[in-house]
């Protein structure tokens, strides 16, 4: 029987998530439990299991789409087996579904299929087509493969659309393609430029590129993470005022603490959770920098919920503790070393990646001595934490003396904030280091 | 005078980049200090291989009993040989000329020094060109060995004016040239010895071909001595170690052939702020020098050595001169060395291609299967090899040794050029019987 695959929620929070690369083809056999595709939420990415054993029947989307949860992806089920009822709805052309042979080298396009048709000539500029139905899927693809506009090919199909046959007519006026670069551009999905290195301009394979490459460089796409992170950092940028304000607080202290820990046989604690606790701790006095400026309202936290920042091979991820208002020093230790082990292996929950009220960043033991951190917006406050320093202290005595000292960068939103209370946070928490760490 | 286009240098680069500038309506100027064909026609290919021909006509005739020929009174007249080789450069040479004057192209006499600007002196006038085209080819290199100076000791250039036979040839360098006159000279039975320095003859080619290749001209009667160092040039015998002693060889004649250095002095290069070294000037490869509208070809700028390659890289210059977007694949270039048998090849051996991170698939078959190189060629042995890419199928290297198989490696190029695969290639017929038919029969045994 046709069984639908549809798209799995991924935590409360998410709406969709990116189909970001199909380990199946249509006519492939799996068992229930075989990985189906890759997709990605967020900011994290799983594995998309069949949940019936079978034929692939149908893939409803293409690599790379925003997949809205519980929306149908595939139908598996045996040969012959109808698979439109479970198309959903704005996937009517299925163009996954419609080509099954699509990974194969298509054949050249024959002469016959072509001569004798109402072809309309391409013309040199952009042509106005209206909606996206001004192109067929399958014309769309083939232009892409062959590095065309197609929005730039005047269409002989109903009302104007571009089918196939145009963009084969548009093709044949070009360069011809050697056999091995026409088998390798549909392989592997490169592009052929106008002009080739080869005889009288054919294109040969090494004259292919990855889709908007760039000379002398490698191009890859942006999607996924670093997708996520581009849209969240510029939208960060242009949507808030943001100042940074930059200290420091001597280390003596909390350094003392480590080593009492040490000694009385406590668990390890690093500089990061002291800081994160002496955040927790200052911003309980000084709440206007444990919200979200949201426009024509802020929301001011009751708990602080504190995001990290992990640096992870996918891309940065901040990870947030829930509630770290309610925990000891000991508990965000352990909950960081948690969420950041789950961040790198990649099996972080999508609802632990949003939520934050306020962020800490720490560049330090890659030997920043200070940075600006950039606002995870609409929270109003980040701090970022650089390296060790060494800075000369005047001692009670009136000597001079040595001590290490960590910088403090903190950036607000000075919309939602002003620097004075921006500035008093700093001292609470300068302070709470320098004197109580960790207490 | 002010023209469109000028060249120096009237060899296989030259002459035909003129031809095809003033086919294009381009004025055109020619400078040659020498003669028209450069070294390919008068000290080169063409003599060389006139004279190759004589001395495997002397050698057929002599080895012809097992096709139930058999001569008296067999001679060789070198001097009728090399009357025969003066007779076609001096009709090639004229063929060059008429060509000339047929495009109305300006051919003068002297030697060429560049001016900035664009600017090339000759024989004391001055003309102006808005491209100008150095091709002035290249010499044979003089290595640094004691008593290369003596008259008996000669360079490629010199070995093709001497009319009379040596006793004992030692040729120095086991590279093309010098298998090449090795091969000519073992032929009309002058006893020969090759001293190479490296452990194989030929190190450019695919190691199993260069050995065969050694192998047959050792059959012929070549001496093959390897991995060996030149010490001295004596007046009647050459010193060499071969890294454990030193040893002695007579001869009354030394060809030294160890390689070619291009023409880069005497120029006025330097006054250009003109990119080169001894090596060569650096040209794209569409043949553009750092200086617009300055533009090289063939052996000056050190890539190739071949005649066919400079007359390519100068038709390369020309479509981009007159505005028509062309470049340079040497990746395709076929290579020849004119012995018998000859080689022939085009792109990459496999390991060159490994080095170069590409995975391949190589079949390997020898001459002996085909009816027509065995009946034609009883006693020599042949290979065919091919490289092909993993994945792709793509062919990307032919390389034979057997015949006269450099009649066909353009056949192997056509294919490269449209980069052909596997798939395409079987479909493609030769006729039967022919050698070429070893072409098709190599991809039946890749692996």
């Amino acid at each position: 029987m046709a069984t639908p695959i549809i798209m799995p929620r991924q935590g409360q929070s998410v709406e969709s998530c990116i189909l970001t690369e199909w380990k199946v083809s249509v006519g492939d056999t799996v068992a229930e439990g075989d990985v189906l595709a890759v997709i990605e939420t967020d900011k994290a990415s799983f594995d998309l299991e069949s949940t019936a054993a079978g034929k692939i029947l149908a893939l409803f989307w293409e690599a790379d789409d925003d997949v809205p949860v519980l929306a149908n992806v595939a139908v598996v089920g045996e040969d012959g087996e109808d698979t439109d009822t479970f198309r959903p709805e704005g996937q009517a052309s299925a163009p996954v579904a419609a080509e099954p042979e699509s990974s194969a080298p298509a054949p050249a396009p024959a002469v016959s299929q072509v001569s004798g048709e109402p072809v309309a000539a391409p013309v040199a500029g952009p042509v106005s087509i209206g909606a996206s139905s001004g192109v067929s899927p399958r014309a769309r693809k083939l232009a892409m493969k062959h590095g065309l506009d197609p929005e730039t090919i005047q269409g002989s199909g109903p009302e104007g659309r571009v089918i196939e046959r145009d963009i084969e007519a548009t093709l044949e006026g070009r360069p011809r393609l050697s056999a091995t670069a026409r088998s390798r551009s549909l392989s592997e999905d490169l592009e052929a430029p106008v002009r080739g290195s080869g005889l009288a301009g054919m294109i040969l394979s090494k004259d292919l590129k990855v889709p908007g490459s760039v000379e002398g460089a490698e191009i890859s796409p942006v999607k996924g993470i670093r997708k996520v992170i581009a849209e969240r950092m510029i939208e960060s940028l242009q949507s808030t005022a943001q100042l940074t304000l930059h200290t420091s607080f001597e280390l003596t202290q909390a350094q003392a603490y480590r080593a009492q820990r040490l000694e009385a046989g406590q668990s390890k604690v690093s500089l990061n959770d002291i800081i994160a606790h002496g955040i927790v701790k200052a911003l309980q006095n000084h709440p206007e920098l444990n919200a979200h400026f949201l426009g024509n309202r802020i929301a001011t936290f009751e708990k602080v919920h504190l995001g990290v920042a992990v640096d992870t091979e996918r891309g940065l991820l901040v990870p947030v503790i829930k509630n770290a208002s309610d925990l000891s020093i000991e508990q965000i230790s352990a909950e960081v070393k948690k969420l950041a082990g789950a961040c790198r292996e990649g099996s972080i929950s999508p609802d632990n990646l949003s939520g934050g009220s306020f962020t800490l960043t720490n560049l330090g033991m890659l030997g920043v001595e200070n940075f600006t951190p950039v606002l995870n917006a609409p929270e109003v406050a980040i701090l970022g934490v650089g390296g060790i320093a060494l800075k000369p202290k005047r001692t009670e005595s009136g000597a001079i003396e040595y001590v290490d000292t960590l910088p403090l960068s903190l950036t607000i939103d000075h919309q939602g904030v002003d620097g004075a209370p921006a500035a008093r946070f700093l001292q609470t928490l300068v302070e709470n280091l320098e004197e109580n760490p960790g207490i | 005078m002010k023209y469109d286009f000028a060249v120096i240098g009237a060899g296989p680069a030259g002459y035909v980049a003129a031809k095809k500038a003033a086919g294009a309506g381009l004025k055109t100027l020619l400078v040659e200090k020498k003669k028209l064909g450069g070294v390919c026609l008068n000290e080169g290919c063409v003599p060389s291989k006139t004279l190759l021909q004589a001395a495997k006509t002397y050698h057929h005739a002599k080895h012809g009993s097992v096709f139930g020929v058999t001569v008296e009174g067999l001679n060789f007249d070198f001097p009728k040989a090399h009357s025969h080789k003066n007779g076609v450069m001096d009709k090639m040479r004229a063929g060059i000329a008429g060509l000339m004057k047929k495009y109305k192209i300006d051919v003068v006499d002297g030697e060429a020094i560049l001016k900035p600007n664009r600017k090339i002196e000759v024989n004391g006038e001055e003309h102006e060109a808005d491209n100008i085209l150095i091709c002035t080819g290249s010499s044979p290199a003089v290595p640094p060995i004691p008593g290369i100076e003596q008259e008996h000791v000669v360079d490629s250039t010199g070995i093709l004016e001497r009319e009379s036979l040596p006793h004992r040839l030692i040729v120095v360098g086991g590279g093309v040239i010098g298998c090449e006159f090795a091969c000519m000279f073992a032929s009309v039975d002058v006893p020969v010895t090759v001293l190479e320095a490296m452990p194989e003859i030929c190190p450019n080619l695919d190691g199993e071909i260069a050995g065969t290749l050694r192998k047959e001209l050792a059959k012929k009667g070549v001496d093959f001595q390897l991995g060996c160092k030149v010490e001295e040039i004596g007046a009647n015998s050459v010193q060499y170690s071969d890294g454990k002693e030193s040893r002695e060889i007579e001869g009354d004649l030394v060809l030294v052939a160890t390689g070619r250095r291009p023409n880069v002095t005497n120029l006025g290069l330097e006054d250009l702020g003109l990119e080169f070294t001894p090596h060569g000037i650096k040209v794209d490869d569409r043949g553009a020098t750092n200086v617009p509208g300055i533009w090289a070809a063939g052996d000056v700028t050190g890539q190739a050595w071949l005649a066919h390659a400079a007359s390519r890289m100068g038709e390369v210059v020309v479509n981009n001169i007159s505005g028509q977007t062309d470049q340079i694949r040497h990746d395709t270039m076929p290579a020849v060395v004119y012995t018998s048998p000859e080689v022939a090849v085009v792109g990459l051996t496999k390991e060159e291609a490994e080095e170069r991170g590409i995975k391949t698939r190589t079949g390997r078959i020898p001459m002996a299967i085909n009816a027509r190189y065995i009946a034609e060629n009883p006693e020599e042995a042949g290979l065919c090899k091919v490289v092909l890419e993993d994945g792709t199928n793509r062919l990307l290297g032919v390389h034979m040794v057997g015949g006269a198989c450099s009649e066909m490696i353009f056949g192997a190029t056509a294919m490269m050029e449209t980069e052909l695969r596997e798939e395409e290639i079987e479909e493609i017929v030769f006729p039967h019987p022919t050698t070429s038919e070893i072409m098709k029969d190599v991809f039946m045994a890749v692996r």
